[in-house]
């Protein structure tokens, strides 16, 4: 009857309980729980080394000893259950002698190098060697010393991957490492090897430790045997404060703790700040290494205006004058519809706010957008994507799910949290999982079946498995409707041939999402950039209501960026949700008359000279919109164009007037995650320098217009949170929409499919500053099968042509077993490469060639 | 391809053994060594690959046994027990008469690379100490002139072109 859960979590079921003594008071719990546990439950702490708390036990340390009474010997409290009339002592002499007893075979090889260990101070091994008072092994023979022979000469420290160096003299032996890297993250690249005093933890042969979620390891390990570069040798742990943050890259906003010392003004590192309904304790290697981009020093210090066609140094007041007369220029001249703005999800809630309120009330233009990648449909109120978008998900609810499907979404890379959750989902419990992709990800390592269908079929995909639970009765025949006549093929048959896939697969599927009690489904990025978006969330929809599934799934389109939920919730849209858009025109005293423009829209204006003005801050259009050419036709015809950013990018030296923009760790903030959770960041570092929250920027730039934006911080922070708690979940809609098949046209030239995304370490065009991230990756690839590699004569790391009918790069290969043959990717983090400039925009599917360049 | 095709076959019937393809790792490398005389990450991955499990597991449970050597050794591979039975019958003084009749150290191979020498843990064989195991069988009871007999015998093995 129990729940699935992991087996640390004590379980709160309605299981049968026992009842023991533990320390002379009385105890009950369910049945199955580790003494450990129960005293955990009850407030006794009892040390441990190998334990911990998300990942199976071990049993190793033996640190965990307790007595019970009648037993012959200690027992190690980690791996005991507790049972009916136990008598146990967590702090008896004969348990603190064999504690001590414990610690000094732990210390016969460590070498207590304490004074230079990075650890010191947050050990537990040297907390536990001081708490029972023991300063050293009795062991009469000399510690064994890893690379100490002449044959081996990587004494002490190995670099073990990018950022990872590992000291196998200090190491316990615990195993955290490798459960965690195994369990939890799914990875292989480190293990144990050779036996007995010899036992080591090492890379796997040939491989580096360079797993996406390496950086979890350092805070895995209780001693001092796994560090990393960024942190080591720097700064003692006790001289750092602690300050409360998130993640700004991903959308579920994993929690974390930046440590800082505020004399010198400096973040040293970040670690997980657990949060069990979020991030589960692990962090991604961008979330955990991404703090360095806001102490880069290539930060952006002075506004720079532009000058006789050249960028100099400029102040606040001068810029901020330039972009109130110009504004007012443009608005008087041509109207007002004629500015517009873009401002990233990246961004706070009161950025965003305040800059939808610059625009829409005091500007008076409907222009705005938060999504540079922003496709040809217009975010039309109410249409099926929109439906999916705003439907409730929660992350912990992944692992109360029996059946998981996810559609379009190179999982480890966009939602590298929601990957944990899943594998956590897949350890523990009975769950099938089902991911549907246009070419293989590491989502195969977690699905049942990672099904690969031809890419841009989407919506055809999802029609198939509809019309197989049609035929094989899958379903209730009266929910069926007329959805046979709303959709082309009509056959599952036809269907599947069109997608490239396997009926049974198909099958498979439809009978889980017929069966599931509790399910999961959600599509990510590559839906949510596809031309065909409508179209494919149209099919979802039709999916939802024939399979019956309100009640029993959670179904979204998930977010992509720290705060895409605030900025939806917050109406950064053309066309907010109905609800939103009335609240914020009650508060505003109306709404700007002229039709809305998306950030698409927007830039085919400019072409025609319809946009004069536009205000850009924290995003990066040249580098990432989908047809480079077009975005630089674009933003080069603009009257008057200001960007406000950490940095100088492409798209800055555009710019009349280029704005110091605050990073995230510069102020505090809150943000929404995908879940509509609001969650805050704090002040971790002060600008040294003349950088500005975008709040503070937009609020300048209304004071130059005359019409100050809020009276106070305060009255702005209540208007948000008046803003976000409107309920803006939009009804399924009630009747099947229609989904037809159109064919697309292949160019036979250009016989690839490509696929453009973030690597698995960076994301977004920031990432590219921080060094840690950097040394995991720092150029752009083009990712290809091993059996086209092998057609086309091209070895790894070789340098090749990748061409499509609008552009060209040159970048080499990565042969990857994780592709198929008729596809290849491209990471879009780099700017020295214009990956986006091989995308043409309209297109539905982006093709491309590759030759080798031969020298 | 390092591993023959007789070889992948035997490995994949050892795997259809047991409910786990994990299971049939010691096997594998077992049959691997068998065929190539040495292991080696090549090797690791071969297998890892046949068994479709990560090849780490594969070096982790190689390296756990000093058995399988992980280096080419010579085409006699003795290994000559050093634990108490043996100990105690003159281990120590026939390794040292087969290092001086070889000409090499323990760990060292012969440089017609026909020997490799080199010091093991109990082979479970203290009943007829001391005792040696030349590349998979034992010999036992041993004494100076016996070793002579024995390595005289597999030179002119190796000579003939005989095989293991
Ligand atoms: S490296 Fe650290 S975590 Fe891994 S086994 Fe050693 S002590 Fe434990
Ligand atoms: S914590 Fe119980 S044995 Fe390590």
């Amino acid at each position: 009857m129990a729940e699935k859960t992991d087996k640390n979590t004590v379980v709160v079921e309605k299981t049968p309980t026992v009842t023991f003594t533990l320390d002379g008071r009385e105890v009950t719990v369910p049945k199955g729980t580790t003494i450990l546990l129960a005293a955990q439950s009850v407030g006794i702490d009892i040390p441990t080394l190998c334990w911990h708390p998300k990942l199976t036990i071990a049993g190793s340390c033996r640190m965990c000893y307790v007595e019970i009474e009648k037993w012959p010997k200690l027992a190690i409290s980690c791996a005991t259950e507790a049972m009916d009339g136990m008598v146990v002592y967590t702090d008896s002499d004969l348990v603190r002698k064999g504690r001590a007893a414990v610690i000094q075979f732990t210390l016969m090889n460590h070498p207590l190098d304490c004074p230079t260990c990075d650890k010191g101070g947050e050990c537990t091994l040297q907390d536990l060697a001081f708490a029972y008072g023991v300063d050293n092994s009795e062991f009469d023979f000399g510690k064994h010393r890893f690379g100490a022979t002449e044959n081996d000469t990587t004494f002490d420290d190995v670099v073990v991957g990018p950022e990872i160096v590992l000291n196998r003299n200090r190491c316990i032996r615990c195993y955290r490492c490798i459960r965690a890297n195994k369990e939890a993250f799914g990875e292989f690249d480190l293990g144990v090897f050779e036996r007995g005093n010899h036992t080591e933890i090492n890379v796997a042969p040939g491989r580096r430790l360079d797993n996406p979620f390496s950086g979890n390891l350092t805070e895995v390990c209780p001693v001092g045997a796994l560090t990393h570069l960024d942190w080591r040798y720097k700064i003692r742990v006790w001289l750092t404060d602690t300050t409360s943050s998130i993640c700004p890259f991903y959308s579920s906003g994993s929690n974390i703790l930046l440590y800082t010392n505020q004399q010198q003004n400096k973040i040293y590192r970040a670690t997980s700040r657990v949060n069990d309904d979020i991030d589960d304790g692990w962090l991604s290697d961008t979330t955990r290494f991404g703090y360095q981009v806001a102490m880069s020093p290539d930060r952006l210090k002075m506004p720079l205006i532009k000058k006789d066609g050249k960028q100099v140094e400029a102040t606040w007041e001068e810029a901020l004058k330039l972009i109130g007369k110009r504004l007012t220029e443009i608005t008087e001249k041509k109207g007002r519809v004629c500015i517009g703005g873009l401002v990233a999800s990246s961004q706070d809630n009161a950025t965003l706010f305040s800059f939808s309120k610059l625009l829409r009330k005091v500007v008076g233009s409907n222009n705005i957008d938060f999504r540079t990648d922003y496709r040809m449909l217009p975010q039309t109120s109410g249409g099926a994507y929109d439906v999916l978008c705003s439907q409730p998900f929660s992350i912990v609810g992944i692992n109360q799910s029996d059946v998981i499907v996810t559609l379009g979404s190179d999982l480890v890379k966009e939602h590298p949290n929601e990957y944990l959750r899943i594998r956590k989902a897949v350890n523990f419990g009975a769950v099938s999982v089902y991911a549907m992709n246009p070419y293989r990800t590491k989502s195969s390592d977690v699905a049942k079946k990672e099904l690969v269908y031809q890419a841009g079929t989407e919506e055809i995909l999802i029609n198939s498995i509809c019309l197989v639970a049609i035929e094989d009765g899958l379903i209730d025949s009266s929910l069926a409707g007329n959805l046979a006549e709303c959709i082309s093929p009509s056959t599952a048959a036809e269907s599947a041939e069109l997608c490239e896939v396997n009926l049974e697969d198909i099958r498979a599927i439809a009978r889980a999402l017929a069966d599931g009690r509790q399910i999961t489904f959600f599509a990510g990025e590559i839906v949510g950039r596809s031309i065909n978006r409508e179209a494919i969330a149209a099919a979802l929809c039709n999916l939802h209501r024939l399979f019956g599934l309100s009640g029993r799934c959670q179904m979204n389109i998930l977010p992509r960026h720290a705060n895409s939920c605030g900025a939806v919730q917050l109406g950064l849209l053309p066309a907010p949700v109905l609800a939103t858009k009335d609240m914020l025109s009650k508060l505003w005293g109306g709404w700007p008359e002229s039709e809305p423009q998306t950030t698409d829209r927007m830039m085919a204006n400019m072409k025609k000279d319809e946009i004069d003005g536009y205000m850009i801050v924290g995003a990066n259009p040249i580098m990432l919109y989908p047809d480079r050419e077009f975005a630089t036709d674009a933003l080069e015809g603009l009257d008057f164009l200001m960007v406000a950013d950490l940095f100088e990018t492409e798209t800055t030296a555009l710019a009349d007037v280029v704005l110091p923009l605050a990073s995230w760790a510069e102020y505090s903030g809150e943000y929404v995650n995908l879940e509509g959770r609001v969650q805050k960041t704090h002040q971790a570092l002060k600008t040294d320098y003349d950088a500005r929250p975008g709040y503070e920027i937009a609020a300048l730039i209304a004071q130059q217009l005359e019409q100050p934006l809020f009276e106070n911080d305060q009255t702005r922070d209540e208007t948000i949170t008046k803003v976000l708690a409107v309920d803006s979940t939009l009804p399924w809609p009630d009747e099947f929409l229609e989904v037809k098949h159109v064919a697309d046209e292949v160019d036979e030239e250009y016989p690839l499919v490509l696929f453009v995304g973030d690597d698995s370490h960076h994301s977004g065009y920031l990432t590219e500053k921080s060094n840690s991230l950097t040394n995991f990756q720092a150029e752009p690839y083009v990712e290809i099968s091993p059996t086209l590699a092998k057609r086309l004569g091209i070895d790894d790391g070789d340098s090749v042509r990748v061409e499509s009918p609008v552009g060209k790069i040159v970048v080499p290969v990565r042969i990857s077993h994780h592709i198929n043959n008729d596809v290849v990717f491209v990471p879009m983090n780099f700017s020295g490469k214009q990956v986006n400039s091989l995308i043409m925009r309209k297109s539905r599917v982006d093709r491309v060639r590759i030759s080798k360049v031969v020298d | 391809m390092i591993l023959t095709p007789e070889s992948v076959t035997r490995i994949k019937d050892a795997a259809a053994l047991y409910p786990q393809a994990k299971s049939a790792i010691l096997p594998a490398i077992t049959i691997a060594y068998r065929q190539v005389g040495h292991l080696n990450p090549d090797l690791y991955g071969e297998i890892a690959g046949i068994l479709d499990i990560p090849a780490v597991e594969v070096a982790e449970a190689a390296s756990f046994y000093t058995m399988f050597p992980k280096e080419p050794v010579g085409k006699y591979l003795i290994q000559v027990c050093h634990n108490i039975s043996c100990a105690l019958l003159g281990a120590e003084g026939l390794l040292s008469y087969l290092q001086d009749k070889l000409d090499i150290e323990v760990g060292e191979t012969t440089s017609d690379n026909l020997f490799t020498l080199v010091r093991v843990e109990c082979l479970g064989s203290c009943a007829t100490a001391p005792m040696m195991q030349i590349n998979h069988d034992y010999y036992e009871n041993l004494s100076r002139a016996e070793v002579d007999r024995i390595i005289e015998k597999l030179t002119a093995e190796a000579q003939s072109g005989g095989t293991l």
